[in-house]
């Protein structure tokens, strides 16, 4: 009884920090630019796919060098993403064009993996070996979920507190006229954010492939899970990312466990209303003042 | 429409050769679109092809849905990913109660509708607190999850098998080859256009729109944003209701696979394709994204996803408005051009009011007061325990340097923050925890830095929402007035007033509104030299005349000395001075700010 619980808590948490991450890479670009983009689900999974294309039973040299490459290239998509969402946003009175150019950008990635790819869901072989824990075999790349999970969130702390680039991309999100004002490329700084968010949920994605479902649907349920994640820790907070993930994937494991996988995104769903409704500003989220 | 004519009229005969045209043309498109949707819903029926019968049954059933969608995409500002989801709940719960439980029809039609609502709950609940993005979210889960449920009840829903269902009284065909589902199908969508211009036309539409538009504005009239997006949320969930019941007999068959994501996807993108917020914007939009793929490119079907999401990302990038929303664009840019717009004046339309002998003067009674009250930003504090008095009927000026806490005040004082400690008082009712909306029913009204003007909006409707804001009848002085404004701006335009102007469209709004304490945040800003010794004018107006409170949030020292009864100067949050203009100038506290303003 006892280790069954304690094998849903990893396994949740394990699953929560992909969330989380997700939810940190939705941070990045909404500060720098106020934009959620929906297809980040979808840049997610094209680093499972990555993994299944050229990473699949490799060895470990050859594999790490797929993974930078896979990165980099998810984060160059992501990029030129991030360039198409802002073009029409530079000159348009109305801001929310975004919320359909993201979305419908998510559609094409999934439109083309399900001509490519077929309804099919992919898998990848492991590369690290699993660990014994609390008496079971976990695969190895739950650990790394969770590893990855705190390497990003300090990496990006230090990153935007210490780094020149990062400081700048932070005066974005705290005043964005000021930050224009005060001459930082700004367009620059907020492809730069997209990018890195690439950087992110591409590494992810290809790093944890062996236990995520790789198919072309799947992009939505990340991207959803993850804003969930985001919303219970509180838009814009990094710490509450840490939390708020590992919660809802948690909640997600427990309802598999009780009432049946097929209830997972329902009870995703019901978290998120409950939240917004109950506490919209999340667990950490902090009541900002006003400009009227 | 006696309206457009009379100020056609006035035009060509008075002040310029300028041909009126309409501010918008929501009404001819309605007619078109009635026109298009009997193409559709008649034609196949008359030459008999069954194919073709069955096929735009389906086109009209998602104009249908569409143009709900664009009314909750524009008129509510709410971007719905799930409107397919409660198309489908709605086909379902009538398939289920029919089709599996053998219930009567009407039993079937409250079900289905009745479950749509609860889906619409499900999104309308949270629209009550948060907004935009949020809801995306939501939706889109709901989208996802609604499919999979379908699926895993399979005791209730009969699972991936689906449910059968033939209704022959309802597709037996009657006469003209047309059935009564036929017939029925054919209005619906025609029904929902006209539902959604009368919704756009009404009050109702008009708050709700302001609320997408602007919540502060919104709230600042008395508006709930969070009670409009809840309500357009149902308004489009029972519309899309009665669509999903009118699929069940003309698809005789639901299953899962039907209702997945990619079909709320169709209605969203043929929105945002065809024209967001344009009447005739869903009738093409289904045509160009679900005829095309589907009918002409039959044999690329697995590329139709592809097809939609490209068609969508293009449009945005390279026409933003749409198909019918660049035609129209085009047609506001002619007219537009045709003698340009007039100014807007005020004076005239206030020459009745002045005529009235009243003379009213600040009396000692007073309405607004604040007792201690502080409000903290975190570890700033933008107000420190101000104590402040302002008389009924007076101009009350509050200076102060930028951040010295003048508009915290404001937002305090209309609801839209809350002081950290201490209260105020309206009317002698204290108001420390009321809602903004609240504080506005209470005869609140106030201008903004920015102006809250609304281009998607004609002027006149900019202008009339100040007298939706009412909750009682308007005097026969405010109504006359109104009458007045509408006929000489009925359908023009407000996106090419100045800025002066605009503060102008502002006060009038307030004067509509009846509101008997006004608060205005730095009236002066932007104004010219001439425009401010006008503006001067009009605050005593309304103050002598109207007799009205008026609040003055004001950087121009000379214009505040100008107006004011009293003055309350505003020092990091503190009350350094208070008192009639003459003794606060000499007040030794203030000294400073004079050395630098007059001479700037």
């Amino acid at each position: 009884m006892l280790s069954e619980i304690l094998i849903i808590a990893i396994r949740g948490i394990a699953i929560g920090s992909i969330f989380a991450t997700i939810a940190m890479s939705f941070n990045i670009v909404h500060g720098a630019t106020n934009i959620f983009n929906f297809a980040q689900g979808n840049m997610f999974i094209l680093g499972g796919f990555a993994a299944y294309f050229f990473a699949n039973q490799t060895g470990l040299p050859w594999w790490l060098t797929m993974m930078l490459v896979s990165s980099l290239g998810i984060a160059a998509i992501v990029a030129f993403q991030g360039y198409l969402t802002l073009l029409p946003l530079r000159s348009s009175v109305e801001q929310d064009s975004w919320l359909i150019s993201t979305v419908s950008v998510s559609v094409i990635i999934g439109a083309l993996l399900m001509i490519t790819q077929g309804p099919f869901a992919y898998s990848v072989s492991a590369m690290l070996p699993p660990f014994q824990l609390f008496g079971t075999r976990t695969p190895g790349a739950y650990g790394l979920a969770i590893v990855l999970m705190l390497f990003w969130f300090v990496a990006l702390r230090l990153f935007l507190r210490k780094t020149f680039l990062g400081l700048a991309i932070s005066a974005l999100s705290q005043d964005f006229d000021a930050a224009r004002a005060a001459g930082l490329p700004v367009r620059r700084l907020q492809l730069i954010a997209f990018a890195i968010s690439g950087l992110m949920v591409g590494s992810v994605g290809f790093l944890v492939a062996p236990v995520i479902s790789v198919n072309p649907d799947a992009g939505l349920r990340y991207v959803l899970n993850g804003f969930v994640a985001s919303v219970v820790g509180g838009i814009g907070s990094y710490a509450g990312t840490l939390i708020g993930g590992p919660l809802v994937g948690v909640t997600a494991m427990l309802t598999a466990y009780k009432i049946g996988g097929a209830y997972q995104d329902l009870a995703s769903l019901l978290l998120l209303v409950g939240i917004l409704m109950l506490r919209p500003q999340g667990l950490f989220g902090r009541v900002t003042a006003r400009r009227v | 429409m006696a309206v457009v004519e009379k100020h056609a009229a006035m035009t060509a005969s008075g002040v310029s050769g300028r041909k009126a045209g309409r501010f918008n043309s929501d009404l001819p498109q309605v007619w078109i679109g009635i026109a298009l949707i009997a193409l559709t819903g008649f034609g196949p029926s008359l030459l008999g092809n069954e194919y073709w019968i069955h096929t735009f049954q389906l086109v009209n059933i998602y104009i249908g849905v569409a143009i709900f969608q664009n009314f909750l995409f524009v008129d509510a500002g709410q971007k719905s990913f799930g409107q397919g989801a409660l198309l489908g709940m709605s086909a379902y719960g009538a398939a289920i109660v029919y089709g599996l439980n053998g219930w009567p029809l009407a039993a079937a039609a409250v079900f289905g509708i009745g479950a749509a609502m609860v889906g619409g709950l499900l999104f309308a609940l949270p629209a009550l607190r948060v907004q935009g993005f949020h809801l995306g979210f939501v939706t889109m889960s709901a989208a996802i999850v609604f499919p999979q449920l379908l699926v895993t009840l399979d005791k209730w829903t009969n699972g991936i098998n689906g449910i059968n269902v033939k209704i022959p009284f309802l597709t037996q065909e009657r006469a003209f080859g047309l059935s009564l589902i036929g017939l029925a199908i054919a209005i619906f969508p025609m029904l929902a256009l006209v539902t959604h211009y009368a919704i756009r036309r009404s009050r109702l539409g008009r708050s709700m729109f302001v609320a997408a538009l602007s919540p502060e504005a919104a709230r600042a009239l008395g508006i709930r944003p969070g009670v409009m997006r809840f309500i357009a949320f149902l308004i489009a969930a029972v519309g899309t209701g009665v669509a999903g019941l009118l699929y069940l007999p003309a698809v005789v068959f639901v299953s899962p696979q039907g209702f997945n994501i990619e079909m709320s996807f169709i209605f969203f993108f043929a929105v945002v394709v065809g024209g967001r917020g344009q009447m005739l914007g869903p009738v093409v939009g289904i045509w160009i994204v679900y005829i095309l793929p589907n009918i002409l490119l039959a044999q690329f079907i697995e590329y139709r996803l592809l097809a939609y999401g490209c068609l969508t990302l293009l449009a945005v990038m390279i026409f933003p408005d749409g198909i019918v929303g660049s035609l129209e664009r085009l047609r506001a840019r002619r007219r537009s051009t045709g003698g340009g717009e007039k100014a807007f004046r005020i004076d005239n339309f206030l020459a009745d009011l002045d005529r009235r002998s009243l003379t009213s003067r600040p009396q000692d009674e007073v309405i607004v007061e604040v007792i201690g009250g502080t409000k903290k930003f975190g570890e700033v504090v933008a107000i420190d325990s101000v104590n402040l008095k302002v008389r009924k009927g007076e101009v009350h000026g509050l200076i102060g340097a930028n951040g010295s806490g003048k508009t915290s005040l404001l937002n305090v004082l209309t609801g839209l923050s809350r002081l950290t400690k201490g209260s105020f008082k309206i009317n002698g009712i204290d108001a420390t925890t009321m809602a903004a909306d609240r504080i506005s029913t209470m005869g609140l009204g106030r201008t903004f830095q920015t102006p809250r003007i609304f281009p998607q909006m004609s002027l006149w409707d900019n202008l009339r929402i100040g007298l939706d804001a009412r909750t009682e009848n308007p005097s026969a002085e405010v109504a006359a007035l109104a009458a007045r404004l509408e006929e000489a701006v009925g359908e023009d335009s407000a996106a090419l007033l100045s800025h002066g102007q605009r503060r102008l469209v502002e006060v009038m709004r307030t004067v509509l509104k009846e509101a008997s304490i006004v608060l205005l945040d730095e009236p002066a800003a932007g104004l010219s030299q001439s425009e401010r010794q006008h503006f001067a004018e009009l605050v005593r107006f309304l103050s002598r005349k109207m007799g009205k409170t008026v609040i003055v949030v004001e950087h121009d020292l000379d214009l505040v000395w100008n107006i004011a009864d009293t003055i309350t100067v505003l020092e990091q949050g503190k009350v350094v001075a208070s008192g009639a203009p003459v003794a606060v100038a000499k007040d030794p506290a203030v000294q400073h700010m004079f050395v630098g303003a007059r001479h700037a």
